[in-house]
């Protein structure tokens, strides 16, 4: 394992963290909760962020921790799948299948959701989970796993994350097409 | 800037420098002490950062001491915050930027379909050689081909396929188009399986192309016949090889004067493949057994085959001179009752022609 600097790879990674804090904005303004601030990219630690009011409403609280994996996972697999086929399957060198592939890993690799962002959701959670909330209920394994590969990711496992999704989804869509 | 005096120690200062406990209002050093205290008592200690409503929570702009800020939520928001904190606006430059991506996926799907088609026939190609139905696999992976022709999935399928139906030259054609049949590593197993399949085949070929060699130089068909056999066992995926040594098993009879084992040989020959040579040569071994025994009906049915033979030529100007090649022999065989071969033929009546059976 080699370790390579947070803000060289947020910057060879930037659309992912944009379309990350974009997820959180967009579903703050969905749930129409007030945003204090917003930075869609810097070259710091953290590299983006959304500051925004607390809530007492926990599927907002869900949509707005958990979106962006959500988002930044389903663009992942569209633009990965557009490359897919010419990079892995076909070996034709076409740079607009390549550049697909940078942006489509880029955002996949910045699914994760901060630890900030699940640790509101794991206090909220096991109380309205033992309600029968069925998004808590969902959240609580989701965070928990989330959590460890978010400590995991000095270990490369968010863009390990980043190459599955960008690989392992469009050769699923596209064998399911071909049946 | 709005002042505050702290409850315990009197300090005077800005509001946003105190905290606000039990009602009443502290200095930062003082808040921790009560809060300390009261715990200790099993009293709540909670205390909360007194905010100044004259400045704005975002910004930091100040009101003036006469007026507040709109309070929304929670926060003093000036009237420049204030509509922004309650619908952020996405930045131009990121609607710009989802545009122009957008745009780029459009085109990327749009130059993809190509690539889509050719990846769907990818799959459907190796799901049906997953099958074995290798001769239904092989139009799906040319069809990658032609769009991937260096796709080493494609190139192994393709030639797999191929190889399994005896087509080595639709192998061959996938194999060369791959960087001339360069291929990275030597020991993937994809590679290795498709090697020794090559390997079997071009041996094969090898045997084959001796044993027509042999058959063109006449009087070898029975050696011919059995390297013919040989390939054909070591290749039986190529039907031409097996169909090949049943033609040279009749073309061994026929030297070793075994006219219904010729005719048998032929005839099935024409059952297995009703074409005009096939006709022919039918017609050809009637023909011997009209010439050995008189029979007037196998005169007949080597009439009728060689009217089969001209019929299915017709379509076909090289077959037609095929067949008219070989009519003339089988003609001349009825008429003369006298049995002789292709190169016998040649040097009576065809000076100057090439011997060949």
């Amino acid at each position: 394992m080699f370790f390579i600097p947070g803000p060289i790879i947020a910057a060879l990674s930037f659309p992912g963290v944009i379309i990350h804090e974009t997820g959180h904005l967009f579903f703050c303004k969905l749930f129409k909760l007030q945003v204090y601030d917003v930075c869609f990219f810097q070259f710091g630690n953290p590299a983006g962020y959304v500051v925004h009011e607390e809530t007492e409403n926990f599927t907002a609280l869900f949509f707005v921790s958990l979106g962006p994996f959500f988002v930044n996972t389903t663009l992942c697999v569209i633009f990965c799948s557009a490359a897919f086929l010419p990079v892995w399957e076909l070996k034709v060198t076409d740079p607009l299948a390549y550049f697909f592939y940078w942006l489509g890993l880029s955002i996949g690799m910045h699914a994760f959701p901060s630890t900030a962002d699940l640790s509101n959701l794991w206090d909220k959670a096991p109380t309205l989970a033992k309600k029968g909330n069925p998004l808590a209920i969902i959240s609580l394994p989701f965070a928990a796993l989330l959590y460890v590969l978010n400590l995991a990711r000095v270990v490369w496992a968010d863009l390990g994350y980043g190459i599955a999704v960008g690989i392992l989804g469009p050769l699923a869509l596209f064998r399911a097409l071909a049946r | 800037m709005r002042q505050a005096t702290c409850h315990s120690c009197g300090l005077t200062t800005t509001i946003r420098s105190f905290y606000s406990f039990q009602g009443k209002t502290y200095c930062e050093p003082c808040v921790w002490k009560a809060s300390k205290e009261a715990a200790e008592k099993g009293q709540p200690s909670e205390y909360t950062s007194l905010t100044d409503n004259s400045i704005c929570a975002r910004c930091g702009a100040y009101s003036g001491d006469s007026k507040d800020h709109a309070v929304i939520g929670k926060l003093p928001l000036c009237a420049t915050c204030a509509p922004q904190v309650v619908s952020w606006p996405y930045p131009q430059w990121l609607k710009a930027s989802l545009a122009v991506v957008l745009a780029l996926l459009l085109i990327a799907l749009s130059n993809g379909r190509k690539y889509f088609k050719a990846g769907k026939s990818l799959y459907i190609g190796e799901r049906l050689v997953d099958e074995k139905q290798y001769a239904k696999a092989l139009p799906y992976l040319e069809e990658t081909l032609k769009i991937a022709p260096r796709s080493d999935k494609a190139v192994f399928l393709a030639a797999k396929a191929a190889l399994k139906i005896g087509d080595v030259a639709t192998a061959d054609k996938a194999i060369q188009g791959h960087n001339g049949g360069y291929f990275e590593d030597a020991n993937d197993s994809d590679y290795l399986e498709v090697k020794a399949l090559w390997d079997r085949a071009i041996g094969a070929a090898d045997k084959a192309n001796k044993a027509t060699e042999l058959a063109k130089q006449g009087g070898h068909d029975v050696e011919a016949a059995k390297l013919m056999h040989d390939a054909a066992s070591a290749y039986p995926e190529a039907e031409g090889l097996s169909e090949a040594a049943t033609q040279l098993d009749a073309g061994a009879a026929f030297e070793r004067k075994d006219y219904d084992a010729f005719l048998e040989l032929e005839q099935k020959q024409w059952k297995q493949y009703p074409e005009s040579g096939t006709a022919a040569a039918v017609a050809s071994a009637f023909a011997c057994k009209y010439a050995i025994t008189g029979n007037a009906e196998f005169r007949k049915q080597a009439e009728d085959m060689l009217k089969q033979a001209e019929e299915r030529a017709k379509a076909d100007p090289k077959q037609m001179e095929n067949f008219r090649e070989y009519e003339e022999r089988i003609r001349y065989r009825l008429q003369s009752r006298e049995i002789i071969d292709k190169p016998e033929y040649d040097r009576r009546f065809r000076q100057g022609q090439a011997a060949g059976k």
